[in-house]
């Protein structure tokens, strides 16, 4: 039986032995800060939550944090300095793909998901991607093209 | 105020706690944690403990077995399920239309089972395709058509000693493969309706027909008597039979909420595939 | 960067901090000391409160609720009316009513005693529907035939005298829902104290409305507070007056407890217990003569006000303003009801009235179309406003109205002409077109007689500072205004600031609504920025300037006659459908916008607000339903109330005429509210003509359209 749970986030070692049902969005943002990580409906259904576990896009609102043994856990505060971060973010700046905000640290992990599994995505392939991540404001299309943007600019930084 | 929550290292750890607590396992976390969410800051509270099972590894993976039927663990994911080339058409299609990405990374196949959802994603296909559910307890296993361990919304058979280990989907071969989910949007969206059904014709004779409603009833429909109407007829005989298939089918089902859009599509979709039969379309998915 | 043309695209100051997770929003703030709020509200629609069963507070832990607003206060949030109480007192009026606050360090201890606060109430029979309350359901809830407001305005001859001439007369009633604003960002804020005075963080649109709303409940003056408006996560009208209902509290909390006292909404709060846009229900009766053409239009409008006025007046006149849309008819008489039901207040939201009566006159002049064998697109454009037109309100139309040229863009671009004649009525295939259009900024004189904007720019250095209480939500605001002012100073736009608000440092330049903030703040911006550059030389200073109403424009705010609006955004939209004829699945295969926003100021945010009023339109009129059962909303998540994906419809063609506006800064009007006004009923068009029904009711899922098939 686990009595603590190790993990990292953004690299950095996490050791927490509270209770193991606690969402891991309350960890990220209380505990560590993590502010760029949002919480929009607290039950897995706008996205604004996403961060990738283990390589996979996930929404820490409805995951406990007593499933995150071993895990590697990347927030928008853990890519927004790294080459590929910085060329998400670039390209939703440029691209206009920004507009209240609120959904686009989410939005930004799952293009950054995507890309890492698909370097040249098709528009639908985009669309699929960030169907998880509800945005009000921008109808989606200057995301998705800023997605593309990311995308064909960073070329072999996703290969 | 809070009962104690677990996280078993193993597999029997997971049994011991099922057997000692009657501990609730938690694989995904889309179903319990949304169900007992108490707001931001705030723990979920049940009135059990919680044991976390999504580290189990004995519970994980898809196994195509020699027989040829597949054996998929209680803890693989919809999106594991989704892009594997060995897990059946309908049960595909299925999970690839689950919430989105994010979610289909989260949810099990034991958990969409286990919650017993009338609404769920999963046991439709499966009990389409006569799935057999694995069950394991310290006692050992035991095995049971999946459509007999759903029993209704949010009720299975599974006892408070057992943890649901794997699901394992008999071979099959069909000439023609229908599935629909009709969701309140194009993406990420709950089961409106949904309806799969598959057959098996041969020199113009009809050797299997299935087809199972979800969403339309306290759970998944495959009503026997309607199919059997079917089964073993000459295609010629089906345009005849259809009204009284209809009727037999629209009997089985259920629906609470909008019980006219969710009868007429269901016996459109149905009257659509058997036309694809009588017409002898090409082999395949009907659309 | 040297700014060249007002036409460039320049990268939104705030998309870098956005993207980055580096904003904060209400939810990231926090102070040392902080406090949490947990909200006590009303369970049932209707009924006196007989008791109310608090557990055991532990010390430091506080249940406030109308009994500590001081002798000196009154228990109301004055938003336009004053009837909203801060606090039930006695009796609730509907759902999720506030009857307290509860507050505490601990949320865990705090929710336990909420779960364990239980409230006895005596119930009444709650009046849910329009027509519930025109029926006088379970009583009066309002004066003595529960209308809370109501109008009318008529033009031409009057309309006895055209229906007695007419050969047939058409009538009609259409009917739309209820619409939540789902902001990402949901309803929060934090009050806490500084100098003797109250300070409140809050995600808002409108500061100054904030601080006059609360300041009564204490009767404090205003400037014994302060609000700082935070990064807000969309708005849409949701965070006009609403903000009031949470600061409101907050306040008369902190004139007891003294810490800073932390309140945020849940997504389920948010959606059953915030403002809603109102449900509408419009007769219309149309004479006509034998050919199908029409003599004159007589509606009759109801709005579902819910139980308090807030700003339900205002909406209403927008809403009758609109309620012949883009068109001259030769006479019409148009009366606006709104009525109060035990719902939760109906509110502001994208549109403020306009979209509903909108939705009513364009999908009714489709079905007078297709009843005398016209095409909708054609048989429209006959009645088409133009420069010196009269409107509704005997007022006339002050510029050029371009949507004939705006039509052509669309139909050239989506082929509309041929898909038109093509797809058969009925065949699975359709295509839809509708007209609308925007009164920009406040309906009549309510700029120079209310708001009297005010706007100051300062100077320090090389460096202009903007002074607005005007906010970004979303919508692009701070770049835009940044590029006003750049533009007239002739400097770069990295030499411009324009931080949040705070309502102790700026003046009030009127609230951020009513697209009227490029327009009205926009152009008092830049007069002052003109006077600046004169000055330049001048060393360190300061303009300000108020709003000043061009002449020659009159309106009569007791009769409702004159112009209502100096100048409209214009808009023309296609939407072309597929429907499965199997399961009602509705697929948008293409969407054609043109719209006249003036001359536009920044092309990347308009096609930005474009295409995100389009979608919520188009997800107005297919899928967002809020229905309400008995006085309780049924939908309550995010996967019960959907909105549309990324996946719901397809990339939008988007185009602009430009017809440079005379009183706007650089010739730009408003245009957050019309994107939104006019998709809904192009879908619905587009849905009628593939099945071959007749739709009156706005959302149809596939299981309204179930219903709608029965009927053909």
């Amino acid at each position: 039986m686990y009595k603590e749970i190790e993990f990292r986030v953004n690299g950095n070692k996490v050791l927490y032995s509270g209770n193991p049902l606690r969402r891991l969005v309350d960890v990220l943002r209380e505990e560590l800060g993590l502010i760029g990580v949002k919480e929009g409906c607290g039950e897995g259904e706008c996205g604004a939550c996403s961060i990738i576990k283990d390589g996979k896009l996930v929404t820490s609102c409805i995951i406990p944090v007593g499933a995150c043994i071993g895990s590697e856990i990347l927030t928008i505060e853990g890519i927004r300095d790294t080459e590929k971060g910085k060329c998400i973010v670039d390209a939703f700046r440029d691209g206009g793909a920004v507009q209240c905000g609120f959904c686009i640290p989410g939005m930004v992990m799952a293009a950054y998901a995507l890309l890492q599994s698909n370097p040249t995505p098709t528009e639908h392939d985009v669309r699929v991607a960030i169907s998880g991540n509800i945005c009000r404001c921008t109808g989606y299309d200057l995301i998705v093209e800023s997605i593309m943007l990311a995308a064909s600019r960073g070329g072999e930084l996703w290969q | 105020m809070a009962v104690a929550n677990y996280i078993p290292e193993t597999l029997d750890e997971a049994l011991l706690l099922r057997k000692a607590e009657g501990a609730i396992p938690l694989a995904g976390g889309t179903d319990i944690m949304v169900q007992n969410k108490r707001g931001i800051g705030l723990d979920p509270i049940l009135d059990r403990p919680v044991m976390i099972i999504a580290g189990l590894k004995e519970l994980k993976g898809i196994t195509l077995h020699e027989d040829g039927s597949v054996e998929i663990g209680a803890l693989t994911t919809a999106g594991e399920i989704a892009s594997s080339l060995v897990v059946p058409w309908h049960v595909r299609m299925a999970a690839s239309g689950m919430g989105a990405v994010a979610l289909r990374n989260s949810a099990t196949i034991g958990g969409n089972i286990g919650n017993a959802s009338p609404k769920g994603d999963l046991p439709q296909p499966l009990i389409l395709l006569d799935a057999e559910v694995v069950l394991i307890s310290f006692g050992g296993e035991r095995r049971m058509l999946l459509d007999d361990f759903i029993k209704g919304s949010k009720k299975t058979d599974l006892r408070s000693d057992e943890l649901i280990k794997s699901v394992i989907i008999p071979p099959h071969d069909f000439t023609y493969s229908y599935y629909r989910k009709i969701g309140m949007r194009k993406a990420n969206a709950i089961s409106k309706l949904s309806l799969s059904a598959a057959a098996v014709v041969k020199d113009g004779l009809v050797v299997d027909f299935r087809a199972s409603s979800g969403a339309a009833g306290p759970k998944v429909i495959r009503s026997r008597e309607a199919e059997s109407m079917i089964i073993r007829r000459s295609i010629e005989d089906i345009p005849e039979i259809v009204p009284d298939f209809l009727d037999a089918w629209d009997r089985a089902i259920s629906p609470h909420a909008m019980p006219k859009y969710r009868r007429n599509t269901t016996a459109r979709m149905l009257t659509r595939f058997l036309e694809a039969i009588v017409n002898e379309e090409d082999h395949g998915i009907i659309e | 960067m040297p700014l060249t043309s007002i036409d460039d695209k320049v990268v939104r100051v705030d998309a870098e901090a956005k993207a980055r997770g580096e904003a904060r929003y209400i939810a990231d703030y926090s102070f040392p000391d902080m406090l949490y709020a947990y909200m006590v509200r009303s369970s049932v629609p209707r009924g006196r409160i007989l008791d109310i069963h608090l557990p055991q507070l532990p010390e430091g832990y506080y249940f406030i609720s109308a009994k500590d607003i001081p002798e000196n206060g009154r228990n109301e949030l004055w938003m336009i009316g004053k009837d909203w109480r801060c606090f039930a007192d006695g009796d609730v009026k509907y759902v999720g009513e506030t009857i307290g606050l509860l507050v505490g360090p601990d949320r865990n201890i705090l929710s336990y005693l909420l779960d364990n606060t239980k409230i006895d109430y005596e119930e009444e029979i709650p009046a849910v529907t329009i027509d519930d309350a025109l029926s006088l359901k379970g009583g009066v809830i309002y004066g003595e035939d529960n209308v809370l407001c109501s109008l009318y305005c008529e033009k031409g001859r009057p309309m006895k005298d055209v229906f007695d001439e007419a050969d047939s007369v058409f009538t009609e009633t259409l009917e739309t829902g209820f619409q939540e604003h789902v902001h990402l960002d949901t309803n929060g804020a934090i009050v806490t104290e500084e100098d003797g005075k109250y300070v409140f963080y809050v995600s808002a649109q409108c500061p100054f409305y904030v601080r006059k709303s609360v300041a009564g409940l204490l009767g404090l003056n205003y400037d014994d507070i302060i609000i700082r408006q935070v990064t807000t996560g969309g708005a849409f009208g949701g965070k006009e007056h609403f903000p009031d209902v949470l600061c409101g509290p907050l306040l008369v909390a902190e004139s007891i407890i003294h810490k800073p006292i932390k309140l945020i909404f849940e997504r389920k709060e948010d959606m059953l217990y915030s403002v809603k846009r109102h449900p509408s229900k419009t007769i219309f009766r149309t004479a006509l003569d034998k050919d199908g053409n029409i003599m004159g239009i007589e509606g009759t409008i109801y709005y579902n006000c819910g139980a308090y006025l807030s700003a339900s007046y205002v909406v209403l006149q927008r809403g009758v303003f609109h309620a012949n849309g883009v068109y001259d008819f030769p006479a019409t008489y148009l009366k606006g009801v709104g009525v109060a039901t035990n719902t939760f207040p109906s509110d502001a939201f994208r549109g403020f009235g306009a979209p509903q009566t909108l939705f009513a006159i364009e999908t009714h002049l489709d079905h007078i179309a297709r009843k005398f064998g016209f095409d909708p697109a054609e048989y429209k454009s006959r009645y088409f406003l133009k420069k010196g037109g009269e409107t509704v309100t005997n007022g006339h139309i002050v510029e050029e109205v371009k949507l004939p040229e705006m039509f052509k863009q669309i139909a050239d671009a989506s082929d509309y002409f041929r898909k038109s004649a093509e797809y058969g009525i009925g065949s699975g295939k359709g295509i839809g077109v509708s007209f609308y259009n925007h009164g920009g900024a406040f309906t009549g004189n309510g700029e120079q007689a209310i708001i009297k904007a005010h706007a100051r720019l300062v100077k320090t250095g090389e460096r202009v500072r903007i002074e607005v209480g005007s906010t970004e939500m979303g919508q692009g605001f701070q770049t835009a205004l940044r590029k006003i002012a750049a533009n007239a100073l002739g400097i770069d736009i990295e030499d411009v600031d324009y931080p949040n608000p705070d309502t102790s440092l700026v003046p009030d330049s009127g609230p951020t609504a009513a697209s009227r903030s490029t327009m009205i703040v926009g152009k008092i911006v830049e007069e002052c920025a003109k006077e600046m550059k004169e000055r330049w030389a001048e060393g360190d200073f300061s303009v300000e300037k108020e709003y000043e109403h061009p002449e020659g424009h009159p309106w009569d705010q007791s009769t409702f006659r004159g112009d209502a609006y100096l100048g409209y955004g214009w808009g023309a939209a296609i939407v072309e459908v597929e429907v499965d004829r199997i399961t009602n699945e509705v697929k948008t295969v293409g969407i054609w916008t043109s719209h006249d926003i003036g001359h536009a100021i920044d092309a990347l945010i308009v096609h930005g607000q474009v295409n995100g009023g389009v979608i919520q339109s188009l997800g107005y009129a297919s899928m967002e339903k809020m229905e309400n059962r008995n006085g309780h909303f049924r939908q309550e998540s995010m996967s019960d109330y959907v909105i549309p994906t990324s996946m719901d419809f397809p990339k939008q063609e988007w185009l602009l005429v430009d017809n440079p506006y005379e009183w706007g800064p650089q010739g730009a009007k408003g245009m957050g509210e019309l994107v939104f006004n006019g998709a809904d009923a192009a879908y619905v068009d587009a849905v009628e003509r593939a099945l071959g029904i007749t739709v009156t009711k706005i959302p149809i899922p596939g299981e309204d359209i179930e219903e709608a098939l029965e009927n053909v």
